[in-house]
């Protein structure tokens, strides 16, 4: 009974931390970051480093705080945007994920239609001699649109054939690398690089070697474009009808038929947005982050941002502060090695390992209840036995 | 012509044990989008296996490949619990456990590549090499018209993946462990309601599926790559998937669609050859079983059936 | 050893918030047909869970052939030899007969002497011959998604014969069956107590018990109201004790003052996805100020009616006029908004979102109409006003108010949810599917209340339910359905209780 006791005040504590649905959507994103951190110093012991410098280290890296020392021309802002330079695409992506999931649909393919968006706006814009006041723009677009097009077309096999939508995306996902792969070796390949060839400046939503305060650095223009997409998508989901009928597919299909929402229409909308969104990742990765595309390579960025997008609840607002994260793990681990000597590798595993806790999610989600139910049960119980006995002193009194 | 068969047979048999890994998964009602990371870090631990027994055995010996098939099925079915406590006991969503494992395989292996190579090994590098497999050539078979090809060149790996292969096949479709393993896969219900637990037959087919995968990565490792990184990662797993598909999630029509892909692909890359085109073709004929899986989802659909229970989330209290 | 094979002495199960079973005391006797008769809800079906050790009871102690029960398993049910078919059947679909009833004890044989295989061939002349002595006429190497219902369920008694079952449960075996399947149902059921069986029939057909049953447990609300010989009993007698001499709710009903029509539903027919009619030929209207009440047994089309009126299911032939405008092949919300409210049977999966917060739950049929949308936005304060607004009305209680994830509600405080919002929209006609499902009497009465203050209110009433009580408390007129058909239709006082019973089991035509 002692033992039973004991159990049932870390049960409480357990509870009380982690039962609160309203904040569990803060709670258990931040329970697994915080496993996979400390695993992740863990591994820095072992491996005979500080993990207090190596952590401080990714910072560094990503001019987020002062290294030491900087090469000439270089200082703490050059770091910080390139650090923006890689962190938009990585926002955008995440967005994809998170609006198929809100309407019920996992969208596996953000990578091949990150692909497909980025290699068709650098042959037909990225080659051109357009002013970069049109061609900036219609990069923008023209990625949106392939984009949508892409991600709808996985929705319209799902309600047409009811294929699974994680299949078709995983089978375009190959037929997109390989096919551009084939174009690029084979029309636009550059005979030094193997990649590609780049596009020109006037295509790129980076800009390149740009002075401020003596310091020489980019301008990626697309992260205004991300945080706007983050608002309009906050905004999107939250507080428009349209958002609101995705959300029911999402949540239930029946009762979304019910209250008359359009299923099938959804589901093509929500892989139209999803891929806009992916679109929009390619052009700030292809043509902004780098400026030519490697045969045959998906970037990991769209498989990165399904963690992103579990890690930020699929809530807007909650993927800037994951991929904000994520990015500085991946980001920083370059510095990290070059620096404190620790492995670039120990990033991705950081990253992975955050996955795999944030996928156990919804058992962490439900143990509280549970645990909750039968404390309560308990209690009932022993507030009833006590009552019992207290009846029956008192009837030993009336005698 | 003889080429093309010596090819597609070593590519089609690793891909074939990795889609029965699959099957084993998935007909007892677990989706398996986990297949890369299976083999992956089951390929990881045979490699393991063999860059620390190096110095033990003659630099000619046979034996530590023979070894390291043994030990990767051992670490991919080990790997596999992590899918296996995610989607039964944790009841995740089993779309995403798949893609958690798969990303995670990659992290970790990638990681524990380098620093045992680093730490153990003494040296710089991302990856095993691993000795380089014979190959059989059986006369007077191998000088006959056309089917000779089956007979020359072949790895000795393919007569193992034949043989585990057949055993998997009879299990599945002979034994009772098989017959619970389908049933499960229908309708769980049933097979609790016959006084099968459950969970435990899922369980041990997740981790089948791990070992089958971790198999067929091996085999791959030695023969296409000749060496482990996680240049390993590289879709077979996913290629297996389309296999398990397009063979309707049965052995040997697997089979069947695991050989069309291997001799399209060989025969493929041979006409490229033949016809002198730049490499970059070959991408061309590496699409061919995506579109043609694809394809066949769209036209077939009616008659392609995955199994009744797939991917439902198994609670017994439930109807 | 008593003369009884089962005995249940003062058995009490509680789950929160009821007691099914109440110190339930019975004894069944080896090689009779025993029936429980109850109403939804009387507790038949958990006394008899409990017995193939489903559940473990509370209180009190199960006797199998005199032995006391200790382990309460469906595994150690099975080796005492006791059998269930449950209503949802458990069966692999894509398996013969033979393989689904071998499943879990396999007969092995050895290949060549060492190999271990299932032996499929010589067990399915065993179960050939099983269904022949038992007159089953099952084919054992069928698959089951090509049998029927009726098949299906004969599957599942093999089943239970081949495990040799001595005691056989039926938990309401003939809720899906055609009368002709019944039939042969009770002819087998016969042929197996004279094979030496003991039978147990959950059911709440009088009928059935009188063609079959040796003798007869009544209960009601969880407590044994009576145990009778059958042939020496009424049916009248027995279908008094099934409801109990005081019906426990009466409402104070407003005088029958019927409009104009509001609802017809002209010569409809529903077909299910296998292309069978399940409703066959249905006309019926309803007027403004009546409850049109279908009476039926579960599974004879009353659901699917409902459902097409509402646009939930696709008809095949037939037409639906709402208020003057025919909207067979309308929209679901076109429908809703030319005055058809809906309150379905599954309130869990059609009615609620479940992950969704009450407010937004209490605006689903709305959220798209200003002022709670303009221009494509959603205004929550108008949403939440509008909640609090329907909280306060309907008495819906919950934790955090409008902000309430309706899935930690109550299923009575979703209920009222799910009512609030169809009766706020003022259409002149609403369905109710089951309102009351397995909800607490308190809740229930709530609901009647309501319904009853919608008819005084001129509103067309489509009432879709299971309760016999129920219907014959509301309606005012009664129409019977059986088998896709509408038997009866016929003005409530002019029909009793027993009446709609017997056309609800499709005796009288």
């Amino acid at each position: 009974m002692k033992q039973n006791r004991k159990g049932n005040s870390l049960s409480r504590a357990f509870v009380a931390l982690m039962g609160s649905e309203k904040r569990q959507s803060i709670t258990i994103p931040l329970f697994a970051i915080c496993l996979s951190l400390i695993a992740g110093a863990v591994l820095m012991m072992i491996l005979g480093k500080d993990p207090i410098i190596g952590y401080k280290s990714l910072l560094q890296g990503c001019g987020l705080l002062m290294k030491k020392n900087y090469a000439g021309g270089k200082g703490l802002l050059t770091d910080f945007m390139s650090y923006l330079d890689i962190w938009t695409p990585m926002i955008f992506a995440a967005l994809a994920v998170a609006v198929a999931y809100k309407a019920g649909l996992f969208n596996i393919g953000v990578s091949g239609q990150m692909l497909i968006g980025g290699f068709i706006a650098s042959i037909t814009v990225g080659y051109s001699d357009l002013p970069a006041v049109i061609a900036k723009p219609l990069v923008i677009v023209i990625c949106m649109v392939i984009g949508a097009l892409a991600g709808s077309f996985i929705g319209l096999l799902k309600y047409k054939f009811n294929i699974n939508e994680v299949v078709s995306a995983i089978m375009l996902n190959y037929i997109f690398q390989y096919i551009i792969s084939f174009f690029i070796l084979t029309f636009f390949v550059n005979p030094i690089t193997r990649q590609s060839n780049p596009v020109g400046e006037n295509a790129r939503l980076t800009l390149q070697n740009v002075q401020i305060a003596g310091m020489k650095t980019v301008i990626p223009l697309g992260f205004v474009l991300a945080i706007i997409a983050v608002v309009v998508m906050h905004y999107f989901i939250n507080h428009t009808r349209i958002g609101f009928e995705l959300k029911a597919v999402g949540a239930n299909k029946k009762a979304a038929t019910y209250a008359g929402v359009n299923a099938n229409k959804n589901i093509m909308l929500a892989m139209a947005i999803s891929g806009a969104l992916a679109g929009l990742a390619g052009a700030t990765y292809y043509l902004g982050y780098l400026s030519s595309i490697q045969p045959k390579v998906l970037a990991s960025t769209g498989f990165d941002s399904i963690a992103v997008c579990l890690l930020g609840n699929s809530n807007p607002i909650g993927i800037v502060a994951s991929s904000f994260l994520v990015t500085i793990i991946s980001k920083g681990s370059m510095y990290m090695n070059s620096s404190v000597g620790l492995p670039q590798e120990i990033a991705s595993l950081i990253t992975g390992l955050m996955l795999l806790f944030a996928a156990c999610g919804v058992y962490i989600r439900a143990r509280p209840k549970r645990t909750k139910d039968r404390l309560d049960q308990q209690d009932r119980l022993e507030a009833a036995e006590r009552k019992d006995s207290a009846s029956e002193e008192g009837k030993e009194d009336d005698r | 012509m003889s080429d093309i068969i010596v090819n597609g047979m070593s590519f089609s048999l690793p891909l074939f044990i990795i889609a029965v890994g699959g099957i084993y998964s998935e007909r007892s009602g677990v989706t398996n989008l986990a297949l890369e990371g299976f083999l992956g870090a089951g390929a990881f631990f045979g490699a393991v296996f063999t860059a620390l027994t190096a110095g033990m055995f003659a630099a000619t010996s046979q034996l530590p490949m023979y070894l390291s098939m043994v030990v990767a099925m051992a670490g991919g079915a080990l790997y596999a619990v992590i899918h296996a406590v995610l989607c039964i006991k944790f009841k995740a969503n089993q779309v995403i456990s798949g893609v958690v494992v798969n990303i995670l395989a990659m992290a970790l292996t990638d990681f524990l590549t380098s620093q045992i190579n680093a730490g153990v090994l003494g040296q710089s590098s991302d990856k095993f090499v691993l000795n380089v497999s014979t190959r059989l050539t059986f006369q007077p078979l191998a000088s006959l018209p056309v089917i000779g090809g089956f007979f020359t060149n072949v790895y000795p790996f393919e007569f193992i993946i034949i043989a585990v292969a057949v055993v998997a096949w009879y299990a599945m479709y002979k034994t009772r462990f098989g017959m619970r393993l389908r049933a499960c896969g229908d309708n769980p219900y049933a097979v609790d309601a016959a006084g099968c637990n459950v969970a435990r037959i899922q369980f041990i087919a997740v981790m089948v599926s791990g070992a089958l995968s971790g198999l067929g990565g091996m085999c791959f490792a030695y023969s296409v790559f000749g060496n482990f990184s996680t240049s390993i990662y590289t879709g077979y797993g996913y290629l297996a998937i389309a296999a398990m598909i397009f063979g309707n999630w049965k052995i040997p029509a697997t089979l069947g669609a695991c050989l069309l892909f291997g001799f399209a692909r060989a025969a493929g890359y041979s006409l490229i050859q033949y016809l002198g085109l730049p490499g970059a073709y070959s991408d061309l004929i590496m699409i061919l079983p995506y579109v043609l899986t694809l394809l066949l989802l769209m036209f077939f659909s009616k008659n392609n059936r995955a199994p009744r229970a797939l991917g439902e989330i198994y609670d017994k209290g439930k109807r | 050893m008593s003369e009884y094979i089962v005995e249940m002495r003062h058995v009490t199960k509680r789950f929160p918030g009821i007691v099914a079973n109440d110190d339930v005391s019975l004894g069944i006797k080896k090689g009779e047909i025993f029936a429980l008769l109850g109403e939804n809800g009387a507790g038949k079906s958990t006394l008899m869970s409990i017995l193939f050790g489903m559940y473990e009871p509370d209180e009190g102690e199960v006797y199998v052939r005199g032995k006391k029960v200790e382990h309460f398993s469906p595994n150690h049910a099975t080796a005492m030899n006791i059998g269930m078919v449950h209503q949802h059947f458990k069966l692999v679909s894509n398996y013969t007969v033979t393989e689904n009833i071998i499943l879990g004890m396999e007969p092995q044989k050895r290949l060549g002497g060492f190999l271990p295989v299932v032996d499929i061939k010589n067990t399915n002349q065993k179960i050939a011959d099983l269904s022949k002595k038992f007159r089953l006429e099952v084919e054992p190497t069928k698959k089951i998604e090509d049998l029927n219902v009726s098949m299906q369920q004969r599957v599942e008694i093999l089943k239970m014969l081949y495990r040799e079952a001595e005691i056989l449960i039926f938990d309401e075996p003939t809720a899906v069956l055609t009368p002709q399947e019944i039939e042969f149902l009770l002819d087998i059921i016969r042929e197996m107590r004279r094979n030496g069986k003991t039978i147990i029939l959950i059911t709440h057909k009088l009928e059935e018990i009188k063609q079959v049953a040796d003798r007869c447990a009544i209960l009601n609300r969880g407590k044994v109201v009576g145990i009778c010989d059958v042939a020496e009993t009424s049916t009248k007698k027995m279908a008094e004790l099934m409801v109990g001499r005081e019906v426990s709710f009466t409402q104070e009903k407003s005088p029958f003052r019927p409009g104009e029509v509001k609802l017809t539903v002209d010569h409809l027919v529903v077909k299910n996805a296998d292309g069978f009619p399940v409703v066959n030929d249905v006309s019926f209207s309803v007027r403004g100020g009546e409850i049109f009440a279908i009476a039926g047994v579960a599974g004879n089309g009353q659901v699917e009616i409902a459902d097409a009126v509402a646009g939930l299911t696709k008809v095949s032939s037939g037409t639906i006029t709402l208020g003057g405008k025919e909207i067979t092949d309308a929209a679901v919300r076109a429908r809703n908004r030319q005055g058809l409210a809906y309150i379905p049977e599954d309130r869990q999966s059609w009615g609620l979102i479940l992950d969704f917060t009450l407010s937004e739950n209490l605006l689903l049929r709305r959220y798209d109409q200003e002022p709670y949308c303009v221009k494509g936005v959603l205004h929550r304060e108008k949403f939440d006003e509008k909640s609090r607004q329907l909280i306060e009305q309907f008495d819906i209680r919950s934790g955090q108010g409008e902000k309430t994830v309706v899935r930690s509600m109550s299923g009575g405080n979703q209920q009222k949810a799910i009512v609030a919002r169809e009766i706020d929209q003022d259409a002149p006609c609403i369905i109710f599917v089951q309102p009351t499902r397995g909800l607490d009497i308190g809740a229930i009465e709530n609901i009647h209340r309501q319904i009853l203050e919608e008819r005084a209110k001129g509103k067309a009433i489509l009432l879709v339910s299971l309760e016999l009580d129920e219907i014959m408390s509301l309606a005012d007129t009664i129409g019977v359905i059986y088998n896709g058909q509408l038997l009866k239709i016929a003005p409530a006082d002019t029909m009793s209780t027993n009446e709609v019973g017997q056309y609800m089991m499709g005796v009288k035509e």
